[in-house]
């Protein structure tokens, strides 16, 4: 009966010990991941901002402004309306 | 049985240090300890965004970084310092300067971009690191630099708006900042059974203006040509919707570079169009037209017998040209811009009640426009009048207003008598509420009845007034013209002028009205050879632009 206690608790402390072995390599692995997805959440606000940022800028008047002196389109874009009524008119 | 009692010893003694360094850093000590695995971290909050009425951003936000050392974690200074100013290029001296080995942290340089960062990090530096910020971006540059305002720094460092609507809605825009609780081991990682705990940062709110970023830009464009073609020293134009007041485009000339503001000085910042006082002159006659018929005094066509010029007080009135009209209507006296005729509107009102309107007008007092630094504008208490200054106040002299008044009461002259509450910003948005900012009458200036006959002899000064304009065909535009002479040393200088046009258009039903003002113009000094011209020209983009047909 005595040997077959001690055999129990020889059990209980090997379980417990794998398991807080099991428990402590989890944590550590899991911490990793929550530095990695925090640093990830990070650039990927960062590269958002960045990518919206480059969207507004092509969608400016700035940016169209330049395109279109690029273009030549700057002459041709005046209004002509206000001259020559039969323009509006005929809208 | 020596060797267990050893092992016994040894272990024994092992607990005991283990033991006395748990005291030490438990009892003794426990804030170190503490400071060590517990990083506590301010989020900071995203500053609100600003758009324009069609939701085109005009100041948004981009991720910057901030750089900072820590001196005692450096080992080579000289290494340290070459290395970063081969990126920063601060200057070495300068640099070294920074490195204080009495001091944990530093800060060294705010704003820089993701390539530095990476390019200083590739160093692999002791006793460097990176705070994340963020930093303006303007997709359109400088385009509203005076109506934005910018985001500079208070004493503690932190973003605060200044000027415009940063400063006027800085609370709102700026937000609140999160904290991060958190136990991390060595390597930085968390550690799980600590403390974890995070307040999430609320960002700020999201402001969305009246300004059409279109409006803006078109009438930003004609006033640098504008001032360039009159040689003016600065001017200003100021676009509004006279039944609402909600601004569409409000731009002065010279302004400043929104991204390197600190390279201007405190002038460049002020809003002109909120902050300047200029004496109004003919511009004005319209309000003491309006409030003599308001009051019933004069009548559309009443006449005046314009002889010559006047007395009063001891001081000679002329008209502008020094040319008498004889037998002229009150029409006449506003298509004529005529002083002589103006003085004596003002002896018909009364010198009571011409006070009594100024006050309902407007003048003297704030308008309430929601951007930062209005000044009051200037209205002498009534017992400090004299008669010549109600004669010269009946033509736009000796009163002070700022353009943002001229256009509120202006905007009442046509809109039924309605002074309302001129406002930029009409919609504030945070997450998935909304609260919107609708126009506010504040009080009836003139009847309904008197609006309608002021806007026809507005229209009629348009028609038949000393000059032809180039206006657009098919248009009914009304407005006035304006030159008032600049004070200087307590008389005033003929050679140095405020020109300036007010009009809108359509008559019947105006959709906007705007103000057109240049300061100093050298190729004339008068309004109707500068400013009128200059309106006329954003006139027809706008009837273009809001698909106004022709009557």
């Amino acid at each position: 009966m005595k040997s077959l206690t001690k055999y129990f608790i020889w059990f209980i402390f090997a379980i417990l010990l794998t398991g807080n072995v099991f428990i402590f390599l989890n944590s550590i692995k899991l911490s990793d991941e929550i530095n990695h997805f925090e640093k990830e959440t990070k650039n990927l606000h960062q590269e958002n901002l960045n990518i919206e940022n480059k969207i507004y800028e092509v969608d400016s008047l700035q940016y169209a402004a330049s395109m279109a002196s690029e273009l030549d389109f700057t002459q041709k874009a005046e209004p002509v309306y206000l001259e020559n009524l039969k323009y509006a008119k005929s809208q | 049985m020596i060797k267990p009692r050893l092992l016994f010893i040894i272990l024994l003694i092992f607990y005991l240090l283990i033991i006395v360094k748990l005291f030490q850093l438990q009892v003794l000590n426990p804030a170190s300890t503490h400071t060590t695995y517990l990083k506590t971290n301010r989020i900071p909050p995203e500053r609100g965004k600003i758009y324009d009425r069609n939701s085109q951003p005009l100041a948004v936000n981009r991720p910057s970084f901030l750089l900072y050392i820590e001196p005692k974690k450096i080992e080579d200074a000289s290494e340290f310092v070459k290395k970063i100013d081969a990126i920063l290029q601060l200057g070495e001296a300068s640099l070294a300067s920074k490195i204080d080995k009495t001091k944990n942290w530093v800060a060294v340089q705010s704003g820089l971009d993701k390539d530095k960062k990476q390019r200083l990090l590739e160093f692999k530096l002791k006793g460097l690191g990176f705070e994340d910020r963020f930093q303006r971006y303007y997709p359109e540059s400088s385009l509203a630099a005076h109506l934005l305002g910018f985001v500079g720094k208070d004493v503690q460092g932190e973003d605060v708006g200044y000027f415009g609507v940063e400063g006027y809605f800085n609370k709102d825009l700026t937000g609140l900042p999160g904290i991060i609780k958190s136990d991390r081991d060595l390597l930085g990682r968390p550690i799980l059974i600590g403390t974890q705990q995070k307040l999430d940062p609320e960002n700020g709110r999201d402001l969305y203006l009246t300004i059409d970023e279109s409006v803006q830009e078109t009438v930003k464009k004609k006033l640098q040509t504008g001032i360039e073609r009159y040689k003016a020293k600065e001017g200003c134009i100021l676009v509004t919707n006279p039944q609402t007041l909600e601004m569409l485009a409000l731009t002065c000339l010279p302004d400043f570079d929104l991204d390197r503001y600190y390279l201007f000085s405190e002038e460049f910042f002020r809003n002109p169009a909120i902050s300047n006082l200029y004496e109004p002159g003919s511009t004005f006659k319209p309000f003491i037209m309006a409030a003599a018929l308001d009051n019933k005094s004069v009548q559309p066509d009443d006449f005046y017998d314009e002889k010559g010029p006047v007395e009063i007080g001891g001081y000679t009135i002329k008209t502008w040209n020094n040319k008498y009209e004889g037998q002229i209507s009150m029409t006449g006296i506003i298509e004529k811009s005529s002083n002589v005729g103006m003085v004596y509107v003002g002896e018909r009102l009364g010198y009571k009640n011409i006070y009594s309107y100024l006050k309902k007008y407007g003048f003297g007092q704030a308008t309430g426009i929601d951007l930062q630094g209005e000044a009051d504008g200037y209205l002498k208490e009534e017992f400090a009048w004299y008669p010549i200054d109600f004669a010269t106040v009946s033509f736009g002299q000796g009163i002070a207003v700022t353009p943002i008044q001229m256009v509120r009461a202006f905007a009442s002259l046509i809109n039924g008598g309605k002074l309302l509450k001129p406002f930029v910003v009409q919609k504030i948005s945070s997450g998935n509420e909304e609260k919107s900012i609708d126009s506010k009458i504040e009080r009836k200036t003139i009847s309904a009845k008197t609006s309608e006959m002021i806007k026809k002899m507005l229209h009629s000064a348009v028609e038949n007034g000393e000059v032809r304009w180039a206006k657009p065909k098919g248009y009914q535009i009304a407005g006035k013209t304006g030159t008032a002479q600049i004070p200087i040393e307590g008389h005033y200088d003929p050679t140095k002028t405020v020109a300036s046009f007010v009009g809108f258009a359509p008559v019947s039903d105006p959709k906007f009205l705007a103000l057109v003002i240049l300061r100093e113009p050298q190729t004339s000094p008068w309004g109707s050879e500068t400013a009128a011209p200059l309106f006329f020209e954003v006139a027809k983009e706008l009837l273009v632009y809001y698909n106004i047909a022709p009557e």
